[in-house]
């Protein structure tokens, strides 16, 4: 029993940090159609921040806080440099905007800071687990259940409750109406950016509390994680990015903790194998996006 | 008059330079210099130059050949180390250098093989490699089984009765070198508790390490040869868990991402080509590549790559010229070559080095010394 209960809350804790990244890729697809495979590269961003920050002991609050704050500004740049002159491109044109995007800035880590990995030393306060008296828990697991939880109510309450936020929803729809309202485009796609460079910061520091380093490459594999999440989900609808990342999260937890030892290498087969599954059944994914547009 | 002598002074320079080039030692390096790998070709470079720019100004590579280093950076992906080896191999270098792997390695050696170029993988140590090749392929960094058999004796020593094995099956090292360790610790009576597998970058280790906890009785000990990034991932939700079981490892955690990690890296032991311990020659080595480049000496690959242009120097003097098929052989028969972790010997191996392995304990943010092996031939479990 405790061993279930422990591997639900890995399985929780894996899928809030996919669903915090899907959801950072589909606040900006849900807009401009875009699958902004740069996101990665926000981590890092991140990352770096997080390294750099704990590196001059700032603490680790005042850490996160630039940490994210670093995610927003490389968000908001890109956008500004790379992705605002391509508004009109097709969605093809888009695609390797972003791969182009994603390069350079690993370039630019690589040369710039290190091509070797960096230690970021994590308070020790962080390394335990908690005695649930029926299971023990780890302190990160429950850190990234939280900030998830935490992340994903301020996300709910920002879009219901602000100008903006309704105006990204109604823009998610159909954005040439929303134009018509007299809401500036740009302001819209601004914020989806910066929306989507806090979760990305937010999953970084939890990503980077998992692993105890940065290095020029981090961004890759949560990118493409957070890619199939979103597929799966429905590319687009933010319920559909939660849903998928924690569809995804569950599938792997649940393979590695249960598949036979002499299979258990096969275990990413097995989940993409659901996951192709999970598209036949519903190829426009769990909970498809609603837009006004015809697909 | 003056013309005269002009031309005929220019005419003995280019004649002193052509002299010159024709007695250059051309050392090609197809090196991950940034990717997944840099890691470990990064340091070794800075080693392989510091041999270079001593061995050169001491009057060349046995005696009388300057080195050049061509280094092309691969980005730590194979396909562009086979280009790199290529456009090598074309400019007629006399040495090939490798990345830190066995996959690349054996790529860009299969272009070096067919040319007759001496090739040396930097810190490869799959040691299938120089057989998957040919006789010009080389090792230097001690070989996984070795390795592992260092790892399996200490063990024992300890007193571990039963052991858990993470491997991965995405690379020779990450898959064999725990299995090397299985073959020597259950020959010598241990039990497996169990094995568990990963992804290479993957990162989440929570499923397996409730595995782990789960585990009754409890493994006295857990092996891996796990590497950054997915090492320090690994350590930190092992001890997040709970599970306080002693920790092996290899060589690829000698690095200072890992030693950086605090206190949660206290007491793990693992392989290494060597440690400086004060008045040791490598702590001496140490010193002096401080000294000389102002870097820290974080990591033994450093020595590893430092030793590489002792290994070349040794071989240049022993063949006297730079013939391909003597500087081979040459290479194949030194023996007890005076590194600076140790003696290194090529003659009656498979052009996998024998040579002493360290095994070295963290803590508090460093290392310590915990012995130095070599291990006998008669345990090292064949490749």
């Amino acid at each position: 029993m405790e061993f279930f209960i422990q591997q639900l809350v890995n399985a929780i804790s894996l899928g809030g940090i996919y669903a915090l990244l899907a959801l950072g890729l589909a606040v900006v697809f849900s807009i401009v159609g875009l699958i902004n495979f740069a996101h990665g590269e926000l981590m890092t961003v991140a990352g770096y921040g997080l390294f750099f920050a704990i590196g001059v002991s700032l603490g680790l609050p005042l850490a996160i806080v630039l940490a994210i704050f670093g995610a927003v500004a490389m968000a908001l740049v890109i956008e500004r440099v790379a992705f605002r002159p391509m508004r009109r491109a097709d969605v093809t044109g888009l695609l390797l905007t972003s791969f182009a995007v994603s390069v350079i800035l690993r370039v630019l880590f690589q040369n710039g800071i290190s091509a070797r990995g960096m230690p970021v030393p994590m308070p020790s306060a962080l390394a335990g687990s908690i005695d649930l008296g029926f299971a023990h828990i780890g302190v990160i697991p429950l850190l990234s259940i939280a900030a998830t939880t935490v992340s994903l109510a301020a996300l709910l309450l920002f879009l219901k409750h602000t100008v903006v936020g309704t105006a990204m929803r109604a823009a998610a729809q159909d954005f040439a109406v929303v134009r018509l309202m007299g809401i500036p485009a740009n302001r819209v796609v601004a914020v989806a950016f910066a929306v989507s460079g806090v979760l990305a910061g937010v999953a970084a520091f939890l990503w980077v509390a998992q692993r105890g380093s940065v290095d020029p490459l981090m961004g890759f594999v949560p990118v493409l994680k957070a890619f199939i999440a979103s597929i799966i989900g429905g590319l687009g609808g933010l319920a559909g990015a939660v849903a998928g990342g924690f569809v995804l999260g569950t599938l792997e937890v649940a393979f590695q903790a249960f598949l036979p030892a002499s299979i258990l290498p096969y275990r990413d087969a097995f989940v993409l194998g659901i996951v192709i599954l999970i598209l036949v059944l519903r190829p426009e994914g769990l909970i498809p996006a609603q837009t006004g547009k015809r697909s | 008059m003056k013309l005269r002598l002009a031309l005929l002074s220019l005419t003995a320079l280019s004649a002193l330079t052509f002299a010159a080039q024709a007695e250059e030692l051309k050392i090609g390096l197809a090196s991950a210099q940034t990717g997944t790998l840099a890691f470990g070709d990064q340091p070794s470079l800075a080693g392989l130059q510091m041999a270079v720019d001593e061995i050169n100004s001491a009057g060349g590579f046995g005696g009388k050949y300057k080195a050049v280093l061509d280094v092309k950076d691969t980005r730590s992906d194979t396909a562009a180390t086979v280009q790199a080896a290529q456009e090598l191999v074309a400019s007629g270098i006399n040495i090939l250098i490798t990345p830190c792997d066995a996959d690349p390695s054996i790529a860009a050696g299969q272009i070096s093989q067919p040319a007759k170029i001496v090739t040396f993988t930097f810190c490869g140590t799959t040691p299938t490699i120089t057989s998957a090749v040919g006789d010009f392929m080389f090792g230097t960094y001690p070989a996984d089984n070795a390795q592992a058999t260092v790892l399996a004796d200490y063990a024992q020593e300890k007193g571990y009765k039963s052991a858990y094995i993470l491997k991965s099956p995405d690379s020779a090292y990450t898959l064999k070198l725990p299995e090397y360790f299985q073959q020597v610790f259950t020959k010598k009576g241990g039990t497996i508790a169990g094995e568990g597998t990963y992804s290479m970058g993957q990162q989440d280790f929570a499923a397996e390490v409730t595995k782990i906890k789960s585990l009754s009785p409890q493994p006295d000990v857990v092996m891996t040869s796990a590497y950054e990034p997915d090492f320090p991932a690994f350590i930190k939700q092992l001890r997040a868990a709970g599970v306080t079981a002693p920790v092996l490892g290899s060589d690829g955690i000698d690095t200072p991402t890992v030693a950086g990690l605090g206190d949660v890296v206290d007491g793990v032991v693992h392989s290494s080509a060597g440690l400086p311990s004060a008045g040791t020659p490598l702590d001496a080595f140490a010193k002096k590549f401080t000294e000389k480049t102002g870097k820290p000496f974080d990591t033994v690959y450093i020595a590893n790559g430092y030793e590489i242009g002792l290994i070349i120097d040794a071989a240049v003097k022993a063949a006297g010229s730079l013939d391909p098929q003597g500087l081979r052989d040459a290479v194949a028969n030194l023996k007890d070559v005076e590194g600076v972790t140790g003696k290194i010997t090529y003659a009656g191996t498979d052009r996998m080095p024998s040579r002493d392995i360290a095994l070295v304990e963290m803590k508090g943010g460093g290392r310590s010394l915990v012995k130095t092996v070599t291990p006998n031939p008669a345990d090292v479990p064949a490749p």
